[in-house]
């Protein structure tokens, strides 16, 4: 059965929006059932200032929903994409982007309920800081939308770049892995920083005289976790933007492939795990402020050590790009 | 939506290879240089006991950090680098701040502006690292737990490098990415300014507090 290159095109963008959209609605409903779950209990807890709590489980879901808007957008976007030069390479580009789009999308809005979720409880436990707690709720989990933000700026470049200069094979398989890559990696980043991020509201509302020391540890917990996201945005933009030798050997397309699958699957552990680091370093830090300082260095030398197999996927995946 | 990805540069050729300069980052880092010594001047002339309030402002912003770099590095290393801190954080705050002002780009945007930085911020730790262990007790740092670990934990150092860089160029890029594409789908109506506040106000300030923070981190891990 044979189809014009058109119809190719179509299909992939449908199929990409189809993805970007299905998969990205995951994270965000997860994120938001927690800050309301938690609301619930904070009401439950402080019956009398239900009406604040109430406000702030709403402004930390819409901050949480964030990550499903960029998935929206970029679905909206391919459905209705018009492509003036259709080509498969094109077609390769557009479900790349959809894929990106909506994996990106998971981790962030998973992480994003849990800082909503701990503003809210924190607010029954300590009303007089409830400003104070939505300010830190706001930022932290701004900061976890930061690897979905990277998924969306990947599969922006990916529906709106020019590349009909690039032979079709291997080149297709290029921006496969990219979308892979970028969008696998930001799961567990989102979700570590999401940790991060409830801890230090839950920190605050337990020890409101450490909320500087808090915020710092946090934005620096939640920087490292973010590491993992960028080795995958480096690799995809490897993979986009190296020019390949035409060849139309399986194995030149499979290990491009391969390298994007690699850092995007290599990503999500490390992303987690650097996450719960900074989760207890932060727990720690509100309720023991002298020893801030050896706490944020324990905390970044176990991320150092448990990022190590984001950076052993890193190398097998360059070397997969270069050397292969 | 030609211009994304489209960048001006000065091509020399120099004995067989070509020297590119991008010319706008240039110009740009030289406009956040030129405020800055503004800044800097008028916040320090005329000094009196009682500030006047951009004394004020430039003072809060000094002890604001120093204490910072004093948190984190302790007393003695402290007179010694919070200078340093300072300049970087106040670099990295206008230099985001700057594409919120018509015609005028981020140099953060580009990446060689964030790797040149991550690469200066990663000699300065190692070399405070060098100077108050001893080269030894340096050197033996990598070859833990065991020896043949060492390759690894050189790339390991290595990829701090990378995030740090990426980390501050791929928040900025991203939102002037987002903000294009959104303010052409839009026609520019109603949505970029909002854009442009959080992304440039709000994300610029928390990546350049960041991009700092790691950078005092990493000094203080090596230190200590």
């Amino acid at each position: 059965m044979a189809f014009e290159i058109e119809t190719v095109v179509k299909v992939a963008a449908y199929t990409g929006g189809g993805l970007a959209m299905g998969l990205g609605a995951i994270g965000a409903a997860v994120g938001e059932g927690y800050t309301a779950a938690q609301a619930n209990a904070a009401v439950s807890r402080n019956p009398k200032i239900s009406a604040d709590i109430f406000k702030n489980m709403l402004v930390g879901q819409a901050v949480a929903e964030s990550a499903s808007i960029f998935a929206l957008v970029i679905a909206i976007l391919l459905l209705f994409l018009d492509v003036p030069v259709p080509s498969l390479l094109k077609a390769a580009a557009l479900l790349g982007a959809g894929i990106c789009m909506g994996f990106g999308a998971i981790g962030s809005g998973v992480g994003s309920g849990y800082p909503g979720g701990q503003a809210c409880f924190g607010i029954a436990r300590q009303p007089a800081v409830s400003s104070q707690l939505t300010t830190n709720m706001l930022i932290g989990s701004a900061v976890c939308q930061t690897p979905a933000i990277f998924a969306m700026v990947v599969s922006l470049i990916l529906m709106f770049l020019n590349f009909e200069n690039s032979p079709l094979y291997p080149t297709w398989a290029a921006y496969l892995g990219a979308g892979l890559s970028m969008g696998l990696a930001a799961i567990g980043s989102g979700y570590g920083g999401g940790l991060a991020a409830g801890a230090s509201c839950e920190g605050i509302a337990r020890q409101p005289k450490t909320v500087t020391n808090v915020t710092t540890i946090m934005l620096v917990g939640q920087a490292v976790s973010q590491t993992p996201a960028i080795f995958g945005l480096l690799v995809s933009f490897i993979l986009m933007f190296k020019s390949y030798p035409e060849s139309t050997a399986l194995s030149a397309s499979m290990a491009l492939l391969g390298a994007g699958i690699c850092m995007g699957f290599g990503g999500i552990g490390p992303g987690i795990g650097n996450g719960m680091a900074a989760e207890g370093a932060v727990k720690w830090v509100a309720r023991n402020v002298e020893n801030a300082g050896d706490l944020m260095r324990i905390m970044l030398v176990g991320q150092a050590v448990s990022q190590s197999t984001a950076i052993y996927a890193m190398v097998v995946s360059l070397v997969l790009i270069f050397v292969v | 939506m030609g211009e994304l990805g489209k960048l001006h540069q000065l091509i020399i050729p120099l004995f067989g290879h070509n020297i590119t300069i991008n010319l706008e980052v240039i110009a740009m880092t030289w406009i956040v240089f030129v405020l800055l010594i503004v800044l800097g001047l008028f916040t320090t002339r005329n000094k009196t006991l009682l500030p006047k309030p951009l004394q004020a402002m430039g003072e809060l912003i000094v002890s604001l950090l120093y204490d910072l770099t004093e948190d984190a590095l302790g007393e003695e290393h402290a007179e010694k680098y919070a200078p340093l801190v300072c300049a970087l954080f106040m670099f990295l705050l206008v230099s985001n701040w700057l594409g919120l002002i018509p015609h005028l780009e981020e140099p953060t945007k580009d990446l060689n502006t964030t790797l040149g930085l991550g690469i200066m911020g990663f000699v300065i730790a190692h070399y405070a690292g060098i100077k108050s262990k001893g080269f030894k007790a340096y050197a033996k740092e990598y070859f833990q737990p065991i020896f043949f670990m060492m390759p690894l934990n050189l790339i390991g150092e290595l990829a701090k490098i990378v995030s740090i860089s990426f980390r501050l160029f791929g928040n900025i890029m991203g939102g002037s990415i987002i903000i294009l594409v959104v303010s052409h789908l839009v026609y520019s109506i109603v949505l970029p300014p909002f854009l442009y506040a959080f992304f440039g106000l709000f994300v610029g300030t928390i990546q350049a507090f960041v991009f700092t923070m790691l950078t005092v981190v990493y000094i203080s891990v090596q230190v200590k």
